[in-house]
């Protein structure tokens, strides 16, 4: 499987190439163009093993319920990929190991990664993030995505991101809701509030910008929907 | 685990504070390395990383009266975030405007600049933010009864919905309106018909601001209004 990442960071669309034998899971509503001898499988889990607990929990996630699997039946494919809000994409390998992801940031990633639960507490809720996470597990290439642009940030020690700007992070980091800062009180005059705090040593993925800072931004020009 | 995350369109800070500008025009971002003892001051809400180690305090923006009319008039937030590195090495803050688009960096030395309600973003200590009467020409033409005024020695960081574009005027220039973004206080502003009655209605312009004088202007390429405008009749 390999990843082409086009027109970064503005409007980044994911050239897929396939070759036969190989298949690539991806978010339902995600493929924007493919050639015309890809298949696709649409399952509530992995390929040839539909769960459906996995699923339910999926769609706690804030993702759907379904995955989609292309695959190319005889000679090589291309499958396009592209997200609804305008961002960066970065493409990951992971080998034999965990990656936390922010539900909505992912995109897609090989056969070979296993779509887990990530459950990171009740803490989350509190955080301006959701509750549920999407662990991915295992060996193989992974590709997310994110309003605005994405950098990563090298945690040795403790670092702050607020909420609302994580895509993903190192299971080697454990993070919980903090203050910006000494104080409470000044934490929360400044708008940061509760943000999130990771320790140890690992990388986090943050994204420049927040859909739940532009959405506010947007709404008071929007008249109401006529019922 | 390997990424082929490369920084693209970054752009190196030359004034006061140290750091860079990255994430294109598109999706521009502010990276700045404090050094020991440096401050910054940002709108609140503005951080989206940072050390854990760096301290913020809330501040009213320029006092409580000046703060509140700030809030009320000029579009601001009635706080400021301040970020002061009191460690003994550099560290680093994060900060973003809530739209995407483009973020620039002025460098005062001495110097005013007007910025339209909602453009201020951070600046560094020796900025001093106040606020002034831009006059009903500048309500009507939808840019705000009030304008930031921006005065001092310092790094000033404004943004936009879109692109920046900057025009050095000397004389008249037509801006349309809720474009304009800064301005230098040499140019003040006018409110006229982009052409005749029946082109200025029909031709989708209405209202333009006419700039006048001598200095820079900058122009945002897009605006949240035009956005919420054309999502407006799709739902």
């Amino acid at each position: 499987m390999n990843i082409e990442l086009l027109h970064r960071p503005g409007n980044t669309a994911a050239k897929v190439t396939l070759q036969p034998g190989e298949t690539c899971t991806a978010e339902s509503g995600a493929m924007i163009a493919m050639s015309g001898h890809m298949e696709i499988t649409t399952t509530t889990h992995k390929k040839k093993s539909g769960s459906l607990l996995k699923a339910v929990k999926r769609v706690f996630s804030g993702e759907s319920i379904f995955l989609n699997h292309f695959e190319p039946t005889d000679k090589p494919g291309e499958v396009f990929f592209g997200t609804d809000l305008a961002g960066d994409m970065i493409d990951l390998t992971l080998d034999n190991e965990n990656l936390i992801v922010q539900s909505g940031s992912f995109l897609a990633c090989e056969d070979s990664i296993d779509i887990g639960f990530g459950w990171q507490g009740f803490k989350t809720l509190f955080s301006g993030e959701r509750v549920f996470w999407l662990n991915l597990k295992g060996s193989g290439k992974v590709v997310l995505s994110s309003f605005g642009a994405i950098y990563p940030v090298e945690v040795d020690g403790e670092y702050i991101v607020d909420g609302g700007h994580i895509v993903a992070f190192n299971e080697t980091l454990d993070f919980s809701i903090s203050k910006a800062g000494k104080s409470w009180i000044h934490s929360f005059l400044g708008g940061e509030g509760l943000v999130c705090k990771f320790k140890g040593k690992g990388t986090v993925w943050c994204q420049s910008h927040n859909p739940g800072s532009f959405g506010p931004l947007l709404t008071p020009n929007l008249r109401a929907r006529k019922a | 685990m390997n990424s082929e995350q490369e920084d693209l369109h970054e752009v190196a800070l030359k004034g006061h504070l140290s750091g860079k500008i990255r994430g294109s025009q598109a999706f521009s971002y502010v990276d700045i390395d404090l050094e020991p003892g440096e401050s910054l001051t940002t709108e609140t809400d503005a951080m989206s990383s940072m050390d854990a180690d760096v301290d913020l305090t809330a501040a009213f923006n320029g006092g409580f009266f000046s703060g509140l009319a700030r809030k009320f008039f000029g579009g601001e937030s009635l706080f400021i975030s301040r970020f002061t590195n009191n460690t003994d090495q550099s560290r680093r803050v994060t900060f973003v405007q809530p739209n995407p688009g483009e973020i620039r960096c002025k460098t005062l030395n001495d110097e005013t600049l007007y910025l339209q309600p909602g453009a201020y973003l951070a600046s560094s200590d020796g900025v001093k933010l106040g606020l002034s009467w831009a006059g009903f020409i500048s309500f009507i033409s939808r840019e705000g009864l009030f304008r930031l005024k921006v005065s001092g020695t310092g790094d000033v960081f404004y943004g936009a919905y879109g692109a920046l574009l900057e025009k050095e005027v000397d004389g008249e220039y037509i801006v349309d309106t809720s474009h304009l973004v800064a301005y230098e206080p040499g140019v003040s502003l006018k409110l006229q018909l982009a052409g005749g009655l029946f082109s200025s209605f029909f031709g989708g312009e209405g209202l333009v601001t006419r700039v006048e004088g001598q200095g820079k202007i900058v122009v945002q390429s897009r605006s949240i209004s035009g956005l919420a405008g054309w999502l407006n009749p799709k739902f």
